[in-house]
């Protein structure tokens, strides 16, 4: 569904990521691990145009991809979810998510889709009148997560959604994203503590300083004993 | 209270002249510095239409509005887009001041240097209110600028594109993943900063000669009024501005002319000591205080 090939990414002189090549496949969950300054989200903001690539082609449903716009890749089916979350701290929660309808200019579809996101997240509807700023940090994920569901992208992608959350939400983001996964959503994951992650992922891609070193399986990935040491702590004990 | 009157019309012309520097603020924290040059174009057209073309006063000012849009768009894509990058540095001080010389010339070689005597609204009819002749066109000078604060204040927060504008304001790449195409959004601030810029220039024109000088004369004025009420705040613009008006007023029953726009600009100064975020505060929109303090 999209595919990388050689993607060659820099600021100014400094090349972030050297001739990368991926792939995520229709209905899959794909992993991409690192440590901090692997230039994964370098990767990510590259894939939506944020930034522009220096060399090297993305294809998104077998179209070319490379030089299209933020707004035109939300227009086919791509919304990330960005490092951070990236509310609107002084917007309302209800215009957080009507802002991550902006291209929908149906308001019968605007509101279907909104009692839809209501169904999902209750604690998003209690709180509809509340500024963004104000919510929790798992609050917020799941405003950013519902936020993008929007506009019913066919593909998701998450830039490191357990940042700075307490575990167990954190094992509540991770269902979720299976759920949304299994709603023939195709989701694209980049993680830093990636246990969780690598989990419900069908495959993986670990990367160091801009380079694809490992893939495989989700499974393969976790119980490979260089990752484990290097990205998940005490894996092999559990 | 005929002076009141004046006053006050003087004051809410200012206060949209400073709530257009404020539109484009609060979206990109850039101060256009061709502002003055901008107001001054829309009283130029404005008479230009109205005299030469013999257009009816509404048509005119309507036609330099559209004048006005693409100067706008013409000082962003040139000065702000191309010549100064808005996100990584501040190139653009140099080239909006830059734009303002060229604008000026250009006005000079155009209009020629004369001031030009500017018609009033409705032949400068008067009617008899408070005891006083106030002139129609006085009146309408405020309730349009009334009108514009509260249809901007009402688009800005309640509409999609307001929520927009906010979004950008907060943080552009955020907004553009939100589908939000935020240059465009830019742009159009620019354009309606212009268009604003262009009712205010034609309106004031009147009370003070039409010319190419309005730029400093008039436009400096609009700074003044931006920074005593808090730049990029549309209720500090008013506030600003009309405190601008009623100051040029008082000041000027007791100082000769020469020396009356040193004494406002002193006490202006005195009150951004004071109070350096101006009198409500600068509002970068989702940044609240946080940028008066910066200043």
């Amino acid at each position: 569904m999209l595919q990388v090939k050689n993607l060659t990414v820099g600021y100014g002189k400094t090349e972030v990521v050297h001739n990368i090549s991926f792939h995520v496949e229709r209905g899959e969950i794909v992993t991409v691990l690192g440590a901090n300054g692997a230039g994964k989200s370098t990767i990510l903001n590259t894939v939506v145009a944020l930034h522009k690539a220096k060399s090297g082609s993305i294809s998104f449903d077998g179209k070319d991809i490379t030089n299209d716009r933020p707004d035109q890749l939300v227009r086919k089916g791509i919304r990330i979810v960005p490092e951070g979350r990236q509310i609107f701290p002084q917007h309302s929660v209800m215009e957080n998510i009507l802002l991550g309808a902006h291209i929908v200019k149906d308001q019968k579809k605007i509101n279907a889709q909104m009692q839809s996101i209501f169904a999902r997240f209750p604690r998003l509807e209690e709180r509809k009148d509340q500024l963004g700023g104000t919510l929790s940090g798992g609050e917020q994920q799941m405003l950013a997560i519902a936020r993008a569901l929007m506009t019913e992208p066919s593909f998701l992608i998450l830039d490191e959604p357990s940042l700075g959350l307490a575990p167990i939400i954190v094992t509540e983001v991770f269902d979720l994203l299976k759920q949304i996964n299994d709603s023939g959503v195709t989701v694209l994951l980049v993680e830093q503590m990636a246990n969780s992650a690598l989990k419900i992922s069908d495959r993986a891609y670990v990367i160091e300083t801009g380079n694809i070193v490992l893939e495989g399986t989700g499974e393969e990935i976790r119980t490979n004993p260089d990752v484990a040491k290097a990205y998940l702590g005490n894996v092999q004990k559990m | 209270m005929q002076e009141l009157i004046f006053a006050l019309a003087n004051g809410s012309m200012y206060a949209l002249m400073a709530l257009a520097i404020g539109i484009i603020y609060s979206t990109t924290r850039i101060i256009n510095f061709a502002h003055g040059s901008v107001i001054m174009i829309g009283a130029m057209t404005s008479y230009w239409f109205i005299s030469t073309v013999q257009m009816n006063y509404i048509l005119a000012i309507l036609s330099a509005i559209v004048i006005n849009i693409l100067l706008s768009i013409l000082i962003y894509k040139t000065a702000v887009e191309k010549l100064g990058d808005l996100t990584n540095n501040s190139s653009w001080i140099v080239t909006l001041f830059g734009a303002s010389i060229i604008i000026d010339n250009i006005a000079r070689m155009i209009f020629g240097t004369e001031p030009k005597a500017f018609p009033f609204l409705f032949n400068g009819m008067d009617i008899r209110m408070f005891g006083a002749n106030i002139m129609v066109h006085e009146i309408l000078m405020i309730v349009i600028a009334i009108s514009i604060g509260i249809a901007y204040q009402f688009v800005i927060q309640k509409t999609s594109f307001g929520r927009a504008v906010r979004a950008v304001s907060y943080k552009p790449d955020t907004a553009r993943i939100m589908g939000i195409r935020s240059n465009v959004v830019v742009l159009t601030c620019f354009a309606i900063s212009g268009g604003v810029a262009a009712i205010a220039g034609a309106l004031i024109a009147p009370l003070t000669f039409a010319s190419y000088t309005m730029t400093y004369a008039v436009g400096i004025k609009a700074f003044a009024a931006a920074l005593i009420g808090g730049l990029g705040n549309t209720k500090g613009a008013f506030i600003g501005g009309i405190a601008l008006g009623l100051l040029e007023g008082f000041v000027g029953l007791m100082i000769p002319g020469g020396l009356k726009d040193a004494v406002i600009f002193l006490i202006m100064i005195f009150v951004i000591i004071v109070l350096p975020g101006g009198i409500l505060g600068a509002k970068i929109f989702n940044k609240g205080n946080i940028a008066a303090e910066k200043i």
